[in-house]
């Protein structure tokens, strides 16, 4: 469905502060790097990164806005930045931060817009819109003025917006950024409905791991322009299950230390509310579990300890500050 | 005082920032110059004057008025931005006076337009489309002088309307509606010699005709001896009137502030 | 045809969100229409003293100034969004347009229109030609009316065809709206007078770098033939309808070139 093969994208920055009345002086960033992989029919693949790794410029480059300077880019048949008519009619693209819906008017308003614009026979449209109404609980702010409208409604909307010409593929940016937990589960669910029951493809771009927990099957982290991971959600988790988490908190706060682990356990101070609080980090695989806390009951005064399974969250952490190497 | 005269400083410093836009705007000057100038031309038709009036002074009553509205001009939506973006508690709380800083930091901004707009675009004039010099060393000093006194009234014109959006939803067309008439008024566009009498007679009766008016005539020497006393004067009671105004819409708009909580 | 019935659901959006807001409307409507009369009172009251402009009488000079803002109110309706290109770019709003399947500037064209702008300038504009059509002495028949028809739509093309040209100067460049201001408004200052009252530089600016003589000057001049056609081609006043058309093709292949240097805002 989805063929990328080795696209880097290159952006020339004006900088900043350094220009005359007609020049400037300007530097290259390589916002992405020669990434490559391939998205099969009804697959849904959750694109992260930290701020500025690049997974915007990829996703714009998949929807057809920017032209990749190297490397080619073929989905649905389509090459998007050469057929571009064509190929977004059967696209839809939601971007979390930019709403495509009239500030001032009724919801219904927007839709019916977009039903001239894409050309939606009228019997599909009335059909898809009782659908995604139904779906997304909107009877009763289908009339009102977006301005009035919650965030999570708002969204919603813009959902909507990108579906009602039945794209077979559909990207999402950022699509539950600044939502509260349950519009977000709300969202999830009806994303994750939509991709089971018209097997529609989907590419989600997010900063939130449950996101990806709960909506994605497949993950692809891009740092730096680089793509450092493509593989299962569960994959990456049983891969680092051997990383493991003590935390433990101290009778007193003694200088000692683990020196027969050398780097192998990172040892961080969580101390907090006047408790002493110590966290070690280490790989089970070559620091076994007991050994470790054999040596911290030995050389600290413990009161109590506790260990972690690492969650989704920090291991990505990890991996974007370089501390985990895929 | 420090923070007032620091405030003009920076916003001064600030403009230095666009060069782009303050060449532009130089063009910009010289463009409504010579528009004026083109249709003060055609009009004179070669006549030396009309009413004793002669077109090197019409000219030179346009590179004033229209050089120093130019150095004058300044974001009017600044305080009813912040005002219905209810910024403005924020800014009340601060311990130096909202109203003050406004004015310095225009007084900054304008001194800016003066020495990189008014008096490129007066250099060109002079020497392509005909200036007068002034009438003598202490006309241009009582130009200057007249001209400050100019500036206070239009700023104290334009603050008046600001503080009207502590009440109103949008000030924009109200702002735009007494442009119109400082515009035509103040003698920018149309020289007050050859206003309509009676249209005349009732500008003499408002603050417009001392903004831009009372300099150029005093810059050209047609106000002499008592008649000068009597004109600034004029001008120092419309700063005062319009001063009074002013400070009631103000104490009255942040005191609605206060008691609805903003 | 179906770009006409998208334009006409988008002109009645943006009319419906305006209307949203009223009193507000009708005030800004009001402020466009006076801030535009500056001009016009000016000239009134300073023909009270002179009489006349060159050769040009108050009514003419009127006829002269109808037609600037009569093919402005229809360029702001269709052009909106590309006077406004700028902010749409850095506020990465050309993105969507990107995503929809239909040309990207017929989407400018129909997607947003000025309806303030447009009854501001509109409604001075319709003001000042039934005030002065009947008193400058052309004779409205069937030629006269076709070519007046034909002049405006050619005048809209002009202007249009200028903010093409300038948007599609935002693909190579950050900052145009200087130059535009330069280009564009302020040489619209120039056009509310006869062009002959200029030195000659402004004139050759006028006539051949930013047209502005053929939105209106020209076409005024076809009707009213004041003395001062005679320094210039008298073909002039018969192709100036067609002026719009030669340009706005030039500007719409300037387009196609230029937007494929696009490149989206960073993120």
């Amino acid at each position: 469905m989805i063929e990328v093969k080795n696209i880097s994208k290159v952006y020339k920055i004006a900088k900043k502060g350094k220009h005359g009345i007609f020049s400037r002086e300007y530097e290259h960033r390589r916002a992405v790097d020669d990434i490559s992989f391939s998205i099969n029919e009804g697959e849904i693949v959750g694109f992260i990164g930290p701020n500025g790794a690049g997974k915007s410029t990829t996703i714009k480059m998949l929807s057809g806005i920017l032209h990749p300077d190297i490397g080619s880019i073929c989905v649905n048949g389509y090459i998007p930045y050469k057929q571009r008519k064509k190929y977004v009619a059967n696209i839809g693209v939601v971007f979390g931060q930019k709403s495509q819906l009239n500030w001032d008017l009724p919801l219904i308003e927007s839709f019916e817009l977009i039903r001239y614009i894409y050309k939606i026979p009228k019997k599909k449209y009335e059909k898809n819109l009782a659908k995604f109404i139904d779906l997304l609980d909107m009877r009763e702010f289908i009339n009102q003025p977006v301005r009035q409208l919650s965030l999570g409604q708002k969204m919603r909307g813009d959902i909507v917006a990108a579906l009602l010409h039945s794209p077979k593929i559909v990207f999402f940016d950022e699509p539950t950024i600044g939502l509260d937990v349950v519009a977000k589960e709300k969202i999830r669910e009806f994303i994750k409905y939509l991709n089971r029951t018209e097997n529609i493809t989907m590419i989600f771009t997010t900063h939130d791991m449950q996101d990806i927990e709960k909506v994605c099957d497949r993950l692809i982290i891009i740092d730096k322009g680089h793509k450092i991971y493509d593989g299962t959600v569960s994959e990456i988790k049983r891969k680092y299950a051997a990383r493991k988490i003590i935390e433990a908190e101290m009778a007193d706060d003694s200088a000692a230390d683990l020196a027969k682990f050398g780097n192998n356990v990172k040892i961080t101070d969580i101390s907090e509310h006047g408790k002493i609080c110590k966290r070690f980090e280490f790989d089970s695989e070559r620091c076994p579990v007991n050994e470790v806390m054999g040596s911290i009951f030995s050389q600290y005064d413990v009161n109590d300890i506790s260990i972690k399974e690492p969650e989704i969250d920090g291991i990505i952490r990890d991996i974007y500050e370089g501390e985990l190497q895929l | 005082m420090r923070a007032y005269a620091e405030f003009a400083v920076k916003k001064f410093r600030n403009q230095t920032a666009y060069r782009m836009d303050c060449f532009m705007g130089i063009l910009k000057t010289i463009f409504s110059f010579i528009v004026y100038f083109s249709i003060y031309k055609a009009l004179y038709g070669g006549r030396s004057d009309v009413d004793g009036i002669t077109l090197n002074m019409v000219v030179t009553n346009f590179i004033i008025s229209l050089g120093l509205s130019n150095a004058f001009d300044f974001n009017e939506m600044f305080l009813p931005d912040k005002i219905s973006w209810g910024e403005i508690s924020n800014e009340l709380l601060k311990p130096v006076s909202f109203r003050l800083r406004l004015l310095s930091e225009h007084i900054g901004e304008s001194i800016f337009k003066l020495v990189f707009n008014f008096v490129p675009s007066l250099i060109f004039a002079a020497f392509t489309i005909g200036m007068m010099p002034p009438s003598s060393a202490i006309n241009m000093l009582l130009m200057a002088i007249s001209a400050v006194m100019g500036y206070l009234i239009l700023w104290e014109l334009s603050f008046i309307v600001q503080t009207w959006s502590f009440w109103l939803f949008s000030v924009w067309g109200i702002i735009v509606m007494k442009n119109v008439l400082v515009n035509i008024m103040t003698g920018a566009m149309i020289p007050l010699w050859f206003m309509p009498s009676m249209l005349r007679g009732i500008i003499s009766f408002t603050p417009f005709e001392s903004v831009y008016f009372t300099p150029v005539r005093l810059y050209l020497g047609q106000i002499s001896g008592s008649e000068i006393a009597v004109c600034m004067i004029n001008q120092a009671v419309w700063i005062v009137v319009l001063f009074v105004i002013g400070d009631i819409f103000w104490k009255k708009g942040t005191k609605k502030l206060v008691v609805q909580g903003g | 045809m179906d770009e006409l019935k998208v334009m006409a659901k988008a002109l009645k959006m943006s009319f419906h969100a305006r209307m949203q807001y009223k009193a507000d409307s009708i005030v800004a409507t009001l402020a466009v229409f006076f801030r535009e009369s500056t001009g016009i009172i000016v000239i009134y009251l300073t023909l009270m003293k002179f009489d006349t402009l060159g050769d040009w009488n108050i009514n003419e000079l009127l006829f002269l100034y109808s037609i600037l803002f009569l093919t402005y109110s229809a360029v702001v309706v269709l052009f909106a969004d590309l006077r406004d290109f700028s902010r749409m770019i850095r506020e990465g709003r050309f993105d969507r347009l990107m995503l929809t399947p239909r040309g990207l500037l017929i989407q400018l064209i129909s997607n947003n229109a000025d309806v303030i702008a447009a009854f501001g300038h509109g409604g001075l504009g319709v003001l000042l030609f039934i005030v002065s059509a009947s008193r400058v002495g052309i004779t409205w028949n069937f030629t006269t009316t076709i070519y007046y028809i034909s002049a405006i739509i050619g005048g809209i093309l002009i202007q249009g065809g200028m903010f093409v040209f300038f948007s599609s100067l935002s693909f190579y460049f950050v900052e145009t709206n200087s130059l535009r201001d330069i280009f564009y408004w302020q040489m619209r200052r120039f056009a509310g007078y006869p062009i002959s009252i200029f030195g000659k530089f402004f004139q050759t600016i006028m006539i051949y770098v930013v047209p502005f003589a053929f939105v209106n000057y020209f076409p005024a001049q076809y009707l009213l033939r004041k003395s001062d056609l005679a320094q210039y081609p008298e073909l002039y006043i018969y192709v100036a309808p067609l002026v719009g058309v030669v340009l706005y093709t030039a500007a719409y292949l300037f387009w196609r070139i230029s937007v494929k240097n696009y490149k989206s805002t960073g993120n």
